[in-house]
C-alpha cells in the first residue's frame, strides 16, 4: 500500500467521521436519529457558496491577491458553513425536539420530522438554485507536496488536518467540560440527569448546534474535493448513518474507528484493478452488513463492557 | 426555626390513580424527618411530587416562601432540573445512576452550581471521607459497582452541592441488612446543614435518629407516629 | 340553599343501534370457507329500557366498502390524466398496505419494500423481454423472485435491533440501484428495461380504454393487497404476533407461552415479500418498463411519507396517506418542486401534532379526554368511600355499590361514637365487657380487611416487649413494623392498636 492511498483513505475517513460522530452523539444524548444531517450538509455548502461569492469581490478589492486575502476567504468559508450548520441545528431543535420531546413515540416521530426537513430542504434548494453543481473557492489552494515520492494534494492534507482538529476539539469538549459531562450523563440516564440539575431542553440545544456545525464543517471540507449540489447531502447522510451504525449507535469511539475502517476499505476497493470505483458502495454496504450480522451492536459493542 | 417547606393540600397521582390525598406538611430548616409507611402508600410519590416527577399533581408547595407547586397534568420532570438547582438534593429510588461514567465523573455531575464545580476536587474528597469504600473505586465505572456502592454513589452525588433540602428515597431498598446499616450510619453522620426527608419502610432503621417521624397511610399523613391525636 | 354540583354521568356514547324485534333469527352468514362472519354484530340490551339492541362493533368494513366503491364509481368519469393518477394511487396504496403488514403486524422496521418491488419487477421484466416469457407468467415469476429476495432479507432481521435493521435495509436499496445501473446489458437504456409486454394491449397504451383497463388492474391489485393484509392479520399468524407486539416484556411473555414470534415475523415478512413481488411484476407491466428510479431514496421517502401521514402500522392509514400524497405529487404536477415541499410540510405538521398520523387523531383525542376526566375524577375519590356516579356506571356488580355506600354510612356513624370517654374506657380495659358504643366500634375493626390489619408482635419470646406491626395481606410477604414504639405491657399494645385504628377510621 502506498502513501497516496493512505492519504486518500484518511481523507475519506475524516469526512465520514465528521458526519458519523455528529449522528452518533445526537442519537445517544438527545435520542434523535437525525435524518436531516444531509440537508444540514447541503444547506451549509450553499450558504458558504453564497457568502464567499458575496465577499470575494470585496476581499479582492481590499487586499488583492495576497496570502491575507486567501486566509480571509478560507476563514469566511469555514465560518459561514459552521454558523449555518449550527443554525440548522437550532431549526431541528425547534421543530423536531421542543414540541414533542416528552410526548409518546418521541424517537420515531423525531426521525420522521427530521426526514421531512431533509426532503423539504433538498427540494427547496433544488427550487431556488436549480440542480447545477457549484464550486466553492479552494481554501487550501492548488498544489501538492512531495513526500517520499508520492504527491499529496493540499486539499487532502487540509481536510485531514481540519477534520482531526475539529474532532479533537469536540471530543475534548465532551470529555473535559461541564457541558460535555452533562451530555454524557444525559446519554445514560435521563432521570438521573434531571436529579443532577441537568435539563434536557437546555442541554439539547448546544448538542444540536454542535452536530449541525460538524455537518457544516464536513460540507466545507468536502467541497474542496467535490462540488456542492442540492442532493450532495444524500450520500454523506447515508454513509454517516451506516457508519454510525457500524460503530454501534451512540458510541463516539466506535464511530471514529468505523469511519476510518470504511475510509480504508473504500480506498482499497477503489484501487483494486478489477473492482474499481463502481463497486465501492457495494463493498462498503456488504462489509457493514457482515459486521452487523456478526456483531449486532457494532464496534461500540466490543468497547462497551458495563453492566446494564 | 423557620419553615423551609410548606406543603398544603398536595394531591398527586398517575392517570386515574390518585396516590396522595391533600397532604399538609411543614418542614423546618435543618430538620430530619422520617417518612414511614408501607409499600404503595405514597412515600415515593410524595418525594417525586416535590420534584414534579409524578404523572399529575395539584396543591401548593412553598419552598422558602416561593411557590413551586401548582397544578400540572403533563410534563413530568420538566421542572425538576430547575428545582434541583434551587436547592433540593435528591437521591432517588433505584439510584438513577449513569452506568458508563466513572465514580469521579459521576460525582462531578452532582456539582451543578458554579461554586461547587470550581471546588469539585475537595468536595469529591469530602464524599470519599463519608463513604470510604468509594475511594479505591474512584476510576471504576459505576455500572460495574455493587448495589451498596451504587447507593453510596447516588447519595454522594446528592451531597456534591449544598442543598437546603435533601430528599432520600428508600436508602435501604434492596441492600443486604449489613450494607444497608452501614449506608444508614453514613447518612446519620452526614455533615449537612439542610433539612432532610428520608422515606423508609423499615422503621427500625430510623428509630431514634430522626427529629420527627411521620407515617403515610393510604396517601394521607398519619400524624407523628406514636403520637396519635384525635381529630 | 347550597348549590348542588352535578357531574356528567355515563359512558354510553351515541351509536347507531338496530332494534330487532326478537322474533326472527339473526342472519349468521359466514365467509365461505371460514368460520368468520361478514360483519361483527353484537347483541346487547339497553340497561334502562331492557330492550334488545344490536350494534355493529367493527364499523371499518363499512367504511372500506364505501370508499372503495366510490373510487370505482367515480374513476370512469374522470379525465385521462386523473385516471392514471388514481391507478398510481392504487399501486402505491397496495405497496403501502403490504409494507404496513411488515412494519405493523410483524414489527420489523424494514425500508427495503421498494427494493423488493423493484427486484421482483426487474426479474419479471427481464424474463419477459430477454427470455420471451408471456406476460401472465410474469405474475408468477414476480412473487417467486420477491419470495426469494424477501427470505434473504428477512434472515438478519432476527439478529438486529429495529433501527439497525432499518438502516441496513436502506443500504440494500442503494446496493440494488448501483447494481442495476452497473449492469452491462442495460447501460444503453440507463439501467431500465423497456418494451415489457403487458395486460394492456400495445395500441391501447396511454389511450382511454388502456387507462381504464390499467385502473381496473391496479384496483384489483389494491383489493388483493387488502385481502392479504386481512388474511394475515385475522388468522393464526396475526394472532400469534399480537401477543408479542408492543414491548420487550411482551416478547418474553410470548416466548414463555411457547409462541415462536420470530418465526411468525419471518413468515409475515416472506408472505408480504411475495405479495410485493406481484406488485413489482404489475408495476413493470403497467408502465411497460422499469427503471432504477424505483430504488431511489426519494421514491422510498415519498412512500414513507404516505405511511407517516396516514398513520404507521394501519392499513387505512396507508391508503389514506397514499391518497393525500399521490394527489399532491401527481395531481399538482404543474407546481414543480414546491409540491414535494408541501408533502414534507404536511408530514412534519402531522407528526408534531398527531401521535399516530391522521387516522390516529380520533383515538388520540379520546385518550386525551379519558386522561383529563380520569384526573378530574381521581381528585374527588377517597379510598373506601362511596362510589362516584361516573364510576358507578362502570362497576358491573351493582351490589358492590351498595356495599360501599353501606360501609361509608357505617363509618360516618361510628365516627360520631368516638369520644375521649370511649378511648378512656378502652384504655382502662382493652378486653372484657364494653359499653354498647365501644363494642360497635370494636366489631367494626374486627371485620377489617386482612391487608394492613394491625397485629402485635412479641419481640423476644420470653420477654414482655411488644410492638405493633401491619400484615401485608399478601401470601409470603411478611408483616412490617408500623412505628418505633415499644410496649412493655400487652394492654398498652392493645390500646395502641386501638388508637391506630381509630385514627385510620377518623381519616377515612
Amino acid at each position: 500500500m502506498d502513501l497516496g492511498l493512505i492519504v486518500y483513505a484518511l481523507n475519506l475517513g475524516a469526512i465520514y467521521a465528521l458526519m458519523a460522530v455528529g449522528i452518533s452523539i445526537l442519537w445517544s444524548s438527545v435520542g434523535i436519529i437525525n435524518m436531516s444531517h444531509g440537508a444540514t450538509f447541503a444547506v451549509s455548502g450553499y450558504a458558504a457558496w453564497l457568502v464567499t461569492g458575496a465577499v470575494k469581490p470585496l476581499v479582492a478589492a481590499t487586499f488583492g491577491k495576497t496570502v491575507l486575502a486567501s486566509t480571509l476567504m478560507a476563514g469566511t468559508l469555514v465560518a459561514s458553513a459552521l454558523i449555518t450548520g449550527a443554525l440548522c441545528g437550532v431549526i431541528i431543535y425547534l421543530l423536531a425536539f421542543l414540541p414533542i420531546h416528552d410526548k409518546p413515540n418521541f424517537q420515531v416521530r423525531a426521525l420522521i420530522i427530521t426526514l421531512g426537513l431533509n426532503i423539504a430542504s433538498v427540494q427547496g434548494l433544488l427550487w431556488m438554485f436549480g440542480p447545477r453543481n457549484r464550486g466553492l473557492p479552494k481554501i487550501f489552494g492548488f498544489g501538492r507536496w512531495e513526500v517520499w515520492g508520492t504527491k499529496i494534494r493540499f486539499d487532502q492534507a487540509g481536510t485531514i488536518v481540519g477534520a482531526a482538529v475539529i474532532m479533537g476539539l469536540t471530543l475534548a469538549w465532551l470529555r473535559y467540560s461541564r457541558r460535555g459531562l452533562e451530555v454524557r450523563a444525559m446519554m445514560q440516564n435521563a432521570e438521573g440527569a434531571a436529579y443532577s440539575g441537568i435539563s434536557r431542553q437546555v442541554t439539547a440545544l448546544p448538542v444540536l448546534m454542535l452536530t449541525g456545525a460538524l455537518a457544516g464543517m464536513a460540507a466545507a471540507l468536502l467541497s474542496q474535493t467535490i462540488f456542492v449540489s442540492p442532493t450532495a447531502g444524500v450520500i454523506p447522510l447515508v454513509k454517516g448513518l451506516t457508519i454510525a451504525l457500524l460503530g454501534g449507535l451512540g458510541s463516539v469511539p466506535g464511530a471514529l474507528i468505523g469511519a476510518l475502517l470504511v475510509g480504508f476499505l473504500e480506498a482499497i476497493v477503489g484501487a483494486i484493478p478489477y473492482l474499481g470505483q463502481r463497486y465501492v458502495l457495494f463493498a462498503t454496504f456488504l462489509f457493514i452488513i457482515a459486521v452487523l450480522i456478526i456483531r449486532p451492536r457494532g464496534i461500540g459493542g466490543l468497547l462497551d463492557d458495563t453492566r446494564e | 426555626m423557620s419553615e423551609l417547606l410548606e406543603i398544603s393540600k398536595l394531591s398527586a397521582g398517575y392517570g386515574p390513580l390518585r396516590v396522595l390525598h391533600e397532604i399538609d406538611l411543614t418542614v423546618r430548616a435543618g430538620e430530619r424527618l422520617g417518612l414511614v409507611g408501607l409499600n404503595g402508600h405514597g412515600k415515593t410519590t410524595l418525594i417525586r411530587a416535590l420534584t414534579h416527577m409524578t404523572g399529575w399533581q395539584q396543591g401548593s408547595i412553598k419552598f422558602e416562601g416561593d411557590e413551586i407547586g401548582g397544578s400540572r397534568s403533563l410534563g413530568a420532570g420538566r421542572r425538576t432540573p430547575a428545582l434541583v438547582k434551587r436547592g433540593i438534593g435528591v437521591a432517588p429510588q433505584g439510584d438513577a445512576i449513569f452506568p458508563g461514567l466513572s465514580v469521579r465523573k459521576h460525582l462531578e455531575c452532582g456539582a451543578y452550581t458554579r461554586s461547587a464545580w470550581r471546588e469539585r476536587r475537595d468536595r469529591i474528597d469530602g464524599v470519599f471521607d463519608i463513604f470510604p469504600p468509594l475511594r479505591p473505586l474512584e476510576h471504576a465505572l459505576v455500572g460495574k459497582l455493587s448495589g451498596g456502592e451504587r447507593r453510596m454513589v447516588s447519595i454522594g452525588r446528592m451531597l456534591m452541592t449544598e442543598a437546603k433540602l435533601y430528599l432520600i428515597d428508600e436508602p435501604s431498598l434492596g441492600l443486604a441488612p449489613k450494607i444497608s446499616a452501614s449506608v444508614m450510619e453514613a447518612l446519620w453522620a452526614l455533615p449537612v446543614t439542610g433539612a432532610m426527608i428520608i422515606a423508609e419502610q423499615n422503621v427500625s432503621l430510623l428509630t431514634g435518629r430522626t427529629d420527627r417521624m411521620i407515617g403515610l397511610h393510604a396517601g394521607r399523613l398519619r400524624g407523628d407516629v406514636g403520637h396519635v391525636e384525635l381529630a | 340553599m347550597t348549590q348542588i354540583r352535578y357531574h356528567k354521568v355515563g359512558r354510553r356514547s351515541w351509536e347507531w343501534r338496530l332494534k330487532p324485534t326478537g322474533v326472527e333469527e339473526r342472519n349468521r352468514a359466514r365467509l365461505p370457507g371460514s368460520k368468520r362472519h361478514w360483519l361483527k354484530w353484537r347483541d346487547v340490551h339497553n340497561p334502562k329500557t331492557l330492550k334488545r339492541e344490536r350494534i355493529l362493533v367493527d364499523k371499518k368494513p363499512l367504511w372500506w366498502t364505501l370508499g372503495l366503491s366510490a373510487l370505482v364509481a367515480v374513476t370512469p368519469f374522470l379525465p385521462n390524466s386523473m385516471i392514471s393518477v388514481v391507478s398510481i394511487f392504487c399501486i402505491y396504496a397496495a405497496i403501502n398496505v403490504l409494507w404496513t403488514l411488515i412494519v405493523g403486524t410483524a414489527g420489523i422496521f424494514s425500508l427495503a419494500t421498494l427494493a423488493i418491488v423493484g427486484a421482483a419487477g426487474y426479474v419479471a421484466a427481464a424474463a419477459n423481454v430477454y427470455l420471451g416469457v408471456p406476460w401472465p407468467f410474469m405474475l408468477l415469476i414476480g412473487p417467486l423472485a420477491g419470495l426469494i429476495f424477501g427470505a434473504i432479507l428477512a434472515a438478519p432481521s432476527t439478529r438486529l435491533d429495529g433501527l439497525y435493521y432499518a438502516l441496513l435495509t436502506m443500504g440494500v436499496a442503494e446496493i440494488c440501484r448501483v447494481f442495476v445501473t452497473q449492469l452491462r446489458a442495460l447501460t444503453q437504456s440507463g439501467g431500465a428495461i423497456t418494451n415489457v409486454d403487458s395486460f394492456i394491449p400495445k395500441d391501447w397504451f396511454l389511450q382511454r380504454p388502456g387507462l381504464l383497463l390499467g385502473f381496473a388492474g391496479a384496483f384489483l391489485l389494491l383489493l388483493g393487497a387488502l385481502l392479504v393484509w386481512r388474511l394475515v392479520n385475522s388468522e393464526r399468524l396475526g394472532m400469534l404476533l399480537r401477543v408479542a407486539k408492543t414491548s420487550r416484556e411482551d416478547e418474553a411473555f410470548a416466548e414463555a407461552i411457547g409462541i415462536d414470534f420470530r418465526r411468525a415475523r419471518l413468515m409475515v415478512f416472506v408472505i408480504s415479500s411475495a405479495a410485493l413481488g406481484v406488485v413489482g411484476a404489475f408495476y413493470a407491466m403497467y408502465f411497460r418498463s422499469i427503471s432504477p428510479q424505483i430504488f431511489s431514496l426519494d421514491q422510498l421517502l415519498l412512500l414513507f411519507a404516505m405511511m407517516v401521514i396516514g398513520g404507521l402500522g394501519r392499513a387505512e392509514g396507508a391508503v389514506l396517506g397514499a391518497a393525500v400524497v399521490t394527489l399532491i405529487d401527481k395531481g399538482l404536477i404543474e407546481l414543480g418542486p414546491p409540491r414535494i415541499i408541501l408533502v414534507a410540510v404536511i408530514m412534519i405538521v402531522v407528526t408534531i401534532f398527531a401521535r399516530e398520523g391522521l387516522t390516529g387523531i380520533r383515538e388520540q383525542f379520546r385518550d386525551f379526554r379519558k386522561r383529563k376526566s380520569g384526573e378530574r375524577r381521581a381528585l374527588r375519590t377517597e379510598k373506601g368511600g362511596e362510589a362516584m356516579p361516573e364510576e358507578a356506571t362502570e362497576i358491573h356488580d351493582k351490589q358492590e355499590l351498595y356495599y360501599r355506600r353501606f360501609n361509608k354510612r357505617l363509618r360516618d356513624r361510628l365516627k360520631k361514637l368516638i369520644s375521649p370517654e370511649l378511648i378512656e374506657e378502652h384504655r382502662l380495659d382493652p378486653l372484657g365487657h364494653h359499653s354498647d358504643a365501644l363494642a360497635r366500634v370494636l366489631n367494626h375493626f374486627r371485620r377489617a380487611e386482612m391487608a394492613d390489619k394491625y397485629v402485635i408482635h412479641r419481640m423476644v419470646p420470653s420477654e414482655e416487649r411488644f410492638r405493633v406491626m401491619a400484615v401485608s395481606g399478601q401470601r409470603g410477604m411478611p408483616p412490617r413494623v408500623v412505628d418505633d414504639r415499644e410496649y412493655t405491657e400487652i394492654r398498652e399494645a392493645y390500646h395502641a392498636v386501638f388508637l391506630l385504628r381509630v385514627n385510620d377510621l377518623l381519616e377515612s
